[in-house]
Formats: structure tokens, C-alpha cells, sequence
């Protein structure tokens, strides 16, 4: 077989017991790579209603059949598992260097299981693969943690790790790798916290065999190519990454601003991407083979939030930024430091803040409780709520819970903005109504890489789509969450793929994903064929969800209940009950949301 | 009559030096469409960009009315 490896790595923290094992080809082929292999091996090995940081939850890195190939940004890998902050489960994507780093180990998929009774990283060379002590990494940043690393093991090795966050188990921990690259959402870094694994080292030189490397190194040129053209006009993406996103949204009046009370931000400009790339860029910084390279390293030079890094990305400007009413771009970047050193998911670090503000200018929590004021637009609190969360002390133990949490502690539910209690992305969904319907049926919670159709309703990629409209939502929700189920089990990114591996109508086809797919694999797949696995793969992602009792599709009152106030999309809401039955329908699912048993049988999952 | 174009990002550099922030007023025609204000400047209209009139997606033969804001943007991925 060619593409995948068809190798997997078992490691069981409990006992130090380390095994491969052969995937089935046929398993490999039915479920894709990445996410699907993952969520098969999730679903049959794990009971859903495990606590999810108990030695019991599974972990798992998923490389896709794409990555460490010739393919333009075949460099993502996901980390699965079940997610402490939402209950349901976790599926988080990332580039960088380290996930073709571990594919060319010889394995697809590392599976963690159990508990170390002590620190722990894994180191992988090839054959070589020990669990070695990790107790002087204890407390390291997820910087000092892959310097020390790559010092007692080779230069050549990459490192994903956790920081302090993850370690001390806040909810919203992520696994760092490459230092900047970050697997953010729900929690995994806490799983991994939880388990004591401290890093994965991996290193070595097994490239996965092509089928047709010839065809597969021409199709990736001239895709390449195609990206290039793009660029060469000026592309955004390379100059400024996704912070130029904010303009966009603040346009549209869907850029959350504080805490979603409204959804344009009076300073957008001093926070924009034209004030970070005249005022901190330094250079662009590319994952592996990418053609687009939207990485940024950036320099505050001096003054009190001196410090050096990636981003921030959209989503960090967003939720740390106008999500918090931060308009001092020089602490916001810093905060975005802090967040990836500490080893965190900016969107929910900085929603949750943006919570707690608004229950503090309410008076729904006091400064004594807090420690100190905590008002909107106070950059330097922002940043010392950071700290706190990431180290679990004072009232960073209850903003380490996250916002759902901390709004129900004190008696005020109505103030956090989550799905499965997970803090939304940065797209007001009362002024892109698609978005609300991906948000209420996610099956990870509110997240934009479920199914991002802001790539329609806000961006025109492909095809503009009006945000405010919910007629064939839908149909557009549905096809996107396959197709984004299918980015991320080939091994794709999101960016690149949809415009550059997708034909251009507003039915997204992934043509040239699967013929990337079929030149690596020779598997010998038709576009219909790995869409109907992508089905497979999000349906199966349902019935653990189903399983791990997180079942009502909604949204939180904010988005049903009070209309935006300012903007395009003023005096709107989310008009969730015109979309959901439709919904439902389209997926095969009962109206409940169950996928139906003839469904199941029409896809080959276990009834 | 007056209206505004804002720009962001990369188009930015098609705007003329009095603009503030992206932002530049004109002074126009009746009858002026969104397509004939957004042309006046020296960008790409290809399949990445995206032109909204007061943030709403519309038609490009729109005609404007007093105070209105045409924004253009450049996008080939989201955020």
C-alpha cells in the first residue's frame, strides 16, 4: 500500500508497554486518514462516557494520507480525543514541521492510553521509541520544553508539548508544536496533562511510498503554481496571515466585540493588520511545503510587552482583542505570546476573559473575588488573567474552567457564548446565519473548523454567499462539514484546499483532492466515494457524541434572544428553528438529531 | 453627491494619499452604480475579491444613494 504507512504506535502510559500495530486497508481506506482513522479506533476502543481526564480517555495524533508528501501543505496532523472543556469529543488540527516529522517515523496515528505515574515524553527515531523521564520539564514553557528537547536529542527532531496550562489541567490547554503551531481547541493539552506526557519527539527518514510519485509531484507543482499566481498579485494571506480578517468582519458587523454585545469595533483600526505589519512584522514563517505561508514572526521590540513570536492570527485578535475590548495592539500580540508559551487556545482564553468582564461591569462578580477591576478594553488585567489560568492560581482556577462554567458558578448562564460549553470563533453567527446552524450542530461545539462556511458567507471563497439569508444553509452547512471532515483526514490545510483542491462552485467537489488521494494512495477513489467517507467519519463523530450524553443542538441565549445592536446585520438573531429541521433531514438524522438506522447501514457503521 | 470606498489590506494600495484608514470620499454622479465606484480604483476585480455595499452583499449594478460605504476586499482563504 502507498500513502499511508498502514502503521500505527500504541503506547500505554499505565504500564510503559509500547506496541505497532497494521491498519486494515480496507479501515484505511473506508475512513480516509487523520480524523477518520482516529475517530474509528475512538469509537470502538473507548467507552464516550469516560472522564476525560482519567487515564481511560485515549489520545490520539492522526496523520492523513496527504501528509509528508509532495502534496502544497500536506504538513497537518489532528490530535483526537474526548474533550475535557465540552464532554463531546476533540478533534484539533495543526501544521508546522512536526506532523510531517512524525509520519516520516514510519507511523499514521500514535495512540496514547493510560497514565504515566510520573513525567514522561516519548521520543521516536524509526525503530527507536522510549518513553523517557521528563520531570525536568516540569513547569517549562512550550519554548524552554522544545529547546531542552531538541538539545538531548537531536536538532533534526521536531516537538509538540504541552505548557504550563496543560499541565495544570485548564480546560482550555493546548498542544504546542514547532513552538508557534498550535492543536488549540477543547482541551487536549489538559488530556495530555492529565496523562503526564509531557512532549512527542519525533525524527526520521520514512517518507510514505508514492503510488505515482511522478503524476503526484506534477499535480503538486502546478498547484503550487496556482497558489504562486495568487501571491504574486499581492495575496493578504501572505502579507498579513488572517489578520486582515477583522476589517472584514467589522464591515460585516460580525466581529465579536466585547463578550458578543456587539459586532463592530470602534478601534478595528488599531488592532488591524495594517498596524501589526507596520508596526511588528518581521517576516513570513511557512508550515512545510507551503506555498501560500502565512505564518508571520513578529517583534514587540521594547517597552513592558517586549517580546518576540508568531501571529497573532484572526481568531486571537478576535477573542483576545475585540472579543475583550483591547485595542493596545502591543499587549494584545503579547498576550498571543504568553497564550502559545503557556501553551493555550486564544479563542477560548480570551472569551472566557471577555465573560468574566462583562459579569464583573455587570456586577456579577466582584473585584475582591477577582483581585482586581476587571473592565473591558483593561489590557494589562487582560494579561494578568492569563498568568493566572495558566498557572491555576487565585481567580485563574475558575477562568481555567472556562466561561459556560464561570457564568454558571455565579448564577449568570445567559452570559457565556458556547456551544457543548465551548467559546465561539470569531464570527458573530447573528450576521452569518450558516455559521449559528455549524455552531448549534457541531459535534466538537462552536468552532469555525467544523465546517467553516464563512468561507461563502463572508470571504466569496469560492462564491459569495449572503451571510443574512438562511435559505440553503442548510444543504451548504452539511456539504461543508464533510468537506472540511475530509481536509482534515487527507492531511490538507483548510486554506490551501479550498480553493486550490475544490472545484469553484458553491458546492465545493474536493476533484483534486482526490486525485492528490489517489495518485499518493492508489486507492483508486471517485470525488462521490471520499465524500461519502467524509459522511462516514462525521456521522460516526455523531454517535460518539450521541454516546457521551452531549445531545441538544443549540445556541446560547445571546444568539437567539437579543438582536444585534449595531451594524449591517443590527436587530438580527439567529433563526436557528428554520434551519435545523432542514438540517436534520439533509443528514439522514431523526429530529432529534440521532442519525436513523438506515442511515448508518447506508454509510457501514455499526448499528 | 458623497460616498465613501473603503479598502482593506492589499487594495489599500490603490487608494489615493488623503485617504484615512482605507477609508476615501468621493464625490459622484447620481446614478453612480457600486460596480462604477469600485472601478475607479486600480485593483484586480477577479474571483478573489468581494465588494459589499454598507457591509451587505448586493448587487454590482446597485445604484448608490447619499452616504453609502462600498468596501472591497481580496480574499483566497478565510480566517
Amino acid at each position: 500500500m502507498y500513502g499511508w504507512h498502514l502503521k500505527l504506535l500504541r503506547v500505554n502510559l499505565t504500564t510503559k508497554k509500547i506496541t505497532t500495530e497494521d491498519v486494515d486497508p480496507k479501515i484505511a481506506r473506508d475512513y480516509l486518514g487523520g480524523r477518520g482513522w482516529a475517530i474509528h479506533y475512538l469509537y470502538k476502543e473507548m467507552d464516550p462516557m469516560a472522564d476525560a481526564l482519567s487515564p481511560e480517555n485515549m489520545l490520539i495524533f492522526a496523520t492523513g494520507p496527504l501528509t509528508a508528501t509532495p502534496a502544497p501543505t500536506g504538513n497537518r496532523y489532528m490530535v483526537i480525543t474526548k474533550s475535557p472543556l465540552t464532554g463531546a469529543l476533540a478533534h484539533s488540527n495543526s501544521g508546522g514541521e512536526f506532523p510531517t516529522w512524525m509520519k516520516r517515523t514510519g507511523f499514521d496515528m500514535y495512540i496514547f492510553e493510560g497514565k504515566s505515574p510520573e513525567p514522561v515524553y516519548l521520543f521516536v527515531n524509526e525503530d527507536q521509541i522510549e518513553l523517557r523521564p521528563a520531570a525536568h520539564l516540569w513547569g517549562k514553557d512550550t519554548h524552554e520544553t522544545t529547546d531542552i528537547l531538541k538539545g538531548e536529542t537531536s536538532q533534526e527532531a521536531r516537538v509538540a508539548c504541552i505548557g504550563p496550562a496543560g499541565e495544570n489541567l485548564a480546560l482550555m490547554a493546548a498542544i504546542m508544536n514547532d513552538k508557534h503551531r498550535a492543536a488549540a481547541r477543547s482541551g487536549v493539552g489538559a488530556v495530555m496533562g492529565s496523562k503526564n506526557l509531557k512532549a512527542v519527539v519525533a525524527m526520521g527518514n520514512k517518507n510514505p511510498a508514492l503510488h505515482n510519485p511522478e503524476g503526484m509531484r506534477n499535480l503538486s507543482v502546478s498547484t503550487s503554481k496556482e497558489v504562486g499566481v495568487d501571491v504574486k498579485k499581492g495575496s493578504n494571506m501572505r502579507i498579513y496571515g488572517t489578520s486582515y480578517v477583522p476589517q472584514v468582519t467589522n464591515t460585516l458587523g460580525i466581529l465579536p466585540t466585547r463578550n458578543f454585545l456587539q459586532g463592530t469595533f470602534e478601534h478595528v483600526d488599531k488592532i488591524d493588520g495594517d498596524a501589526l505589519k507596520n508596526q511588528y512584522l518581521i517576516r513570513h514563517t511557512p508550515c512545510y511545503r507551503c506555498p501560500l505561508s502565512c505564518g508571520r514572526l513578529t517583534e514587540v521590540p521594547d517597552g513592558p510587552y517586549k517580546g518576540k513570536g508568531e501571529g497573532p492570527e484572526y481568531e486571537t485578535i478576535s477573542s483576545l482583542g475585540t472579543g475583550c475590548g483591547v485595542s493596545n495592539l502591543a499587549a494584545l500580540v503579547k498576550a498571543n505570546y504568553l497564550c502559545n508559551e503557556y501553551g493555550m487556545d486564544t479563542i477560548t482564553t480570551g472569551m472566557t476573559i471577555a465573560a468574566a468582564m462583562e459579569m464583573y461591569e455587570k456586577g456579577y462578580i466582584s473585584e475582591e473575588i477577582i483581585g482586581m477591576p476587571l473592565k473591558f478594553g483593561d489590557h494589562d488585567a487582560m494579561i494578568a488573567m492569563i498568568k493566572l489560568m495558566a498557572y491555576n492560581e487565585g481567580f485563574g482556577k475558575e477562568l481555567a474552567q472556562g466561561s459556560y462554567r464561570l457564568a454558571e458558578k455565579y448564577g449568570h448562564p445567559e452570559i457565556a457564548v458556547t456551544t457543548r460549553k465551548q467559546e465561539f470563533p470569531g464570527y458573530d453567527p447573528r450576521g452569518s446565519q450558516g455559521m449559528g446552524l455549524l455552531y448549534a450542530t457541531s459535534n466538537k461545539g462552536a468552532s469555525h473548523m467544523e465546517g467553516d462556511v464563512a468561507y461563502e458567507e463572508v470571504f466569496g471563497v469560492p462564491v459569495k454567499e449572503n451571510p443574512l439569508t438562511t435559505e440553503g444553509k442548510p444543504e451548504l452547512v452539511r456539504h461543508f462539514e464533510n468537506s472540511f471532515a475530509l481536509m482534515d483526514s487527507s492531511g490538507l490545510c483548510v486554506f490551501v484546499a479550498i480553493r486550490y483542491a475544490f472545484n469553484k462552485d458553491r458546492m465545493i467537489l474536493p476533484l483534486r483532492v482526490t486525485e492528490m488521494m489517489n495518485l499518493t494512495t492508489g486507492a483508486n477513489y471517485t470525488p462521490e466515494e471520499v465524500m461519502i467517507a467524509a459522511d462516514r467519519v462525521y456521522t460516526l463523530e455523531r454517535m460518539f457524541l450521541m454516546k457521551a450524553g452531549s445531545t441538544e443542538d443549540t445556541l446560547p441565549h445571546r444568539m437567539l434572544h437579543e438582536p444585534l445592536p449595531d451594524g449591517p446585520a443590527k436587530g438580527m438573531v439567529v433563526e436557528l428553528d428554520k434551519m435545523l429541521p432542514e438540517f436534520y433531514k439533509l443528514r439522514g438524522w431523526d429530529e432529534k438529531g440521532v442519525p436513523t438506522k438506515e442511515k448508518l447501514i447506508e454509510l457501514g457503521l455499526p448499528v | 453627491m458623497m460616498i465613501r470606498v473603503k479598502l482593506i489590506a492589499n487594495y489599500r494600495e490603490a487608494l489615493p494619499p488623503e485617504a484615512k484608514n482605507g477609508v476615501v470620499e468621493l464625490d459622484v454622479p447620481n446614478g453612480t452604480t457600486v460596480y462604477d465606484a469600485i472601478s475607479r480604483f486600480d485593483i484586480p476585480l477577479d474571483d478573489t475579491s468581494v465588494i459589499v455595499l454598507n457591509g451587505l452583499t448586493v448587487d454590482m449594478n446597485t445604484p448608490l444613494v447619499e452616504g453609502d460605504m462600498v468596501t472591497a476586499f481580496s480574499a483566497i482563504a478565510g480566517g
